[in-house]
């Protein structure tokens, strides 16, 4: 899927990608980890086509430069920022669905009503006026509704909420086993479970690449039982957000969470771990 | 939103960066006052019954698109290279570019799809602008100067065309919006200054030859659109002084009409394609 021989990019002097080799095969699914300014960004870009470099770089057998067309019929991106865009959603959808391939604008329809976005009622509003989430939301239903044969995305989960994540990560266990990831992330823990493979980048080299013994547990499910001293309403909404109900008794909660998010759960209920009275997690 | 509603599929992708960027420049809030300014300079005009005035020996239809090209070859080209240079540069900073091409956008689509998208917006509403001002002289009984109107639209054309050209080039080869809209000030006030200032400067202290200085003047397109539509309505040239005889005799009215058509347009063609020579050149976003 993708061949990297000695690939380099510079920026004036400064090297950003020194030398990089790397061989993924189909259906490699990559967590691509590394501080800022490791050279993830610089490496996404080159495998996009949108910078020049020394040394061979292949996507789908070919330059993805001098071929980029040909390359990004088959390319998902999924951007870490969503980019401020003039237009509004619906024109997003028409102006994809136009360069594709495939009709996209019916799946992109329904993966949002999975992300629990709106489009019947965001659609006329223009992109960048959308919150983050919602932005986020759509520039991955767009993505997914290609059906890639690789899919590139740079912090996808990052402005998503407890239950746009956990629908997310059950689309990417839906993808066909065939479909390359490259997941870029700060957190390598939220992108254990997804990946088989993880690449670490520093200063423009790769530092680690090692193969997940695990394997993917995508989208798997984590029952979860919390028990409260006191609540209170911020306590509440943090539990609702992460659509926990409460029992039978008062102070006691239960619900679900998807296994990658939770370290991200327990890092959200951690504010409040003066009014908890237990926590029980394990395989739902 | 029915999802087939805004369907374009079977579009090629030059039409879909077109209409894009046509929708988007026409909700932008420079369109409306580009609009105001240039669509409504003849609403205002007509209404202070410029056509009734006479100066200079121009009256009716003929003095209203005088008046109009004086506030054309003052406006229209920085309005052109302000909204024009930020078109790369801005969505490069942006990251606009870095979405939209990952999309299998052809990179000919998407510049040139964003330069015809500009080109229809600029002149669209001064040609809108131009068809108003016909109609209300024919409902008024006026003598239209077809001739001129049909000269005058395509200069009007081909100005836009050259800014547009260099607003680009502008765009593509600079990396911060800032370099680039300085630039294009810049560049707006060195052929404004040209006009006359510098060129009688220049003139006095070197003495130099007639033709050679009339020579320089006529490679400045603002020049060449001023002079062009000055010939529309005073054949002789004679505002212009000695130099009509020179770019008379050297011309003609004929030729020099046609160059006044064709060096703008030759001028927004270099430009263009070396702006797009830029963009393909190197790192993309």
């Amino acid at each position: 899927m993708i061949q990297l021989f000695q690939v380099s990019k510079s920026f004036q002097r400064q090297q950003v990608l020194d030398r990089l080799d790397l061989q993924v095969k189909d259906g490699d699914r990559i967590a691509l980890i590394g501080q800022n300014g490791a050279g993830k960004t610089t490496l996404i870009r080159s495998l996009l086509g949108q910078y020049e470099h020394q040394g061979k770089l292949r996507v789908l057998e070919r330059d993805p430069r001098s071929e980029r067309v040909e390359v990004l019929q088959h390319v998902g991106f999924v951007p870490q920022h969503p980019p401020p865009l003039q237009m509004n959603a619906g024109e997003l959808i028409a102006f994809a669905d136009s360069l594709s391939e495939k009709p996209l604008s019916q799946k992109v329809f329904e993966l949002s009503q999975e992300l629990e976005l709106d489009l019947h009622e965001h659609s006329s509003k223009p992109f960048f006026k959308l919150s983050g989430g919602m932005k986020q939301k759509l520039l991955i239903a767009l993505t997914l509704s290609k059906e890639p044969d690789l899919l590139i995305m740079d912090e996808p989960a990052a402005n998503l909420d407890p239950s746009g994540r956990k629908a997310f990560f059950h689309q990417l266990s839906r993808l066909p086993e065939s479909t390359t990831m490259l997941l870029s992330s700060h957190r390598v823990d939220e992108l254990l479970s997804l990946v088989n493979r993880v690449v670490e980048m520093d200063c423009g080299s790769i530092v680690l690449d090692e193969p997940l013994n695990e394997g993917i547990s995508q989208g798997r499910l984590m029952g979860c039982e919390l028990t409260l001293h006191e609540v209170n309403n911020s306590i509440r909404k943090v539990l609702e957000s992460w659509q926990f109900r409460n029992g039978a008794e008062p102070g006691r909660y239960h619900g679900e969470i998807v296994e990658e998010d939770r370290t991200r759960f327990i890092s959200a209920i951690s504010h409040f771990s003066h009014h908890i009275r237990g926590l029980q997690l394990g395989n739902s | 939103m029915n999802p087939s509603s805004t369907s374009q599929r079977g579009s090629t992708p030059f039409k879909s960066v077109t209409l894009l960027d046509l929708r988007e420049s026409v909700r932008a809030r420079w369109f409306l006052v580009y609009l105001l300014i240039f669509g409504g300079a003849v609403v205002v005009l007509i209404s202070l019954g410029i056509t009734e005035s006479r100066v200079m020996g121009f009256t009716g239809l003929t003095r209203l698109l005088i008046t109009y090209f004086q506030l054309c070859i003052a406006i229209l080209p920085i309005f052109i290279l302000i909204t024009t240079v930020r078109t790369v540069v801005g969505e490069r900073e942006s990251n606009v570019l870095e979405y939209l091409l990952s999309m299998p956008i052809p990179l000919g689509a998407y510049y040139w799809g964003k330069l015809t998208a500009r080109f229809l917006v600029v002149f669209l509403p001064v040609f809108g602008a131009l068809a108003l001002s016909i109609t209300w002289g024919t409902l008024q009984n006026l003598t239209i100067p077809w001739q001129a109107v049909s000269y005058y639209t395509l200069m009007l054309a081909t100005l836009a065309w050259c800014f547009l050209g260099f607003g680009m080039f502008l765009s593509t080869l600079v990396r911060k919006q800032e370099w680039a809209m300085g630039l294009a000030f810049l560049s707006w006030l060195l052929l404004l200054l040209f006009l006359d200032a510098i060129l009688i400067g220049v003139m006095l202290q070197h003495k130099l030859q007639e033709e050679v200085i009339i020579g320089i003047t006529l490679l400045n397109p603002l020049q060449v659109f001023r002079t062009g539509a000055m010939l529309l309505f005073d054949p002789e040239l004679t505002i212009l002084g000695p130099a009509s005889y020179v770019i008379l005799d050297f011309f003609g009215k004929q030729g020099y009409l046609t160059f006044c058509i064709g060096y703008p347009m030759l001028l927004g063609w270099v430009f263009s394609l070396l702006g797009f020579r830029l963009f393909k050149k190197g790192d993309l976003v």
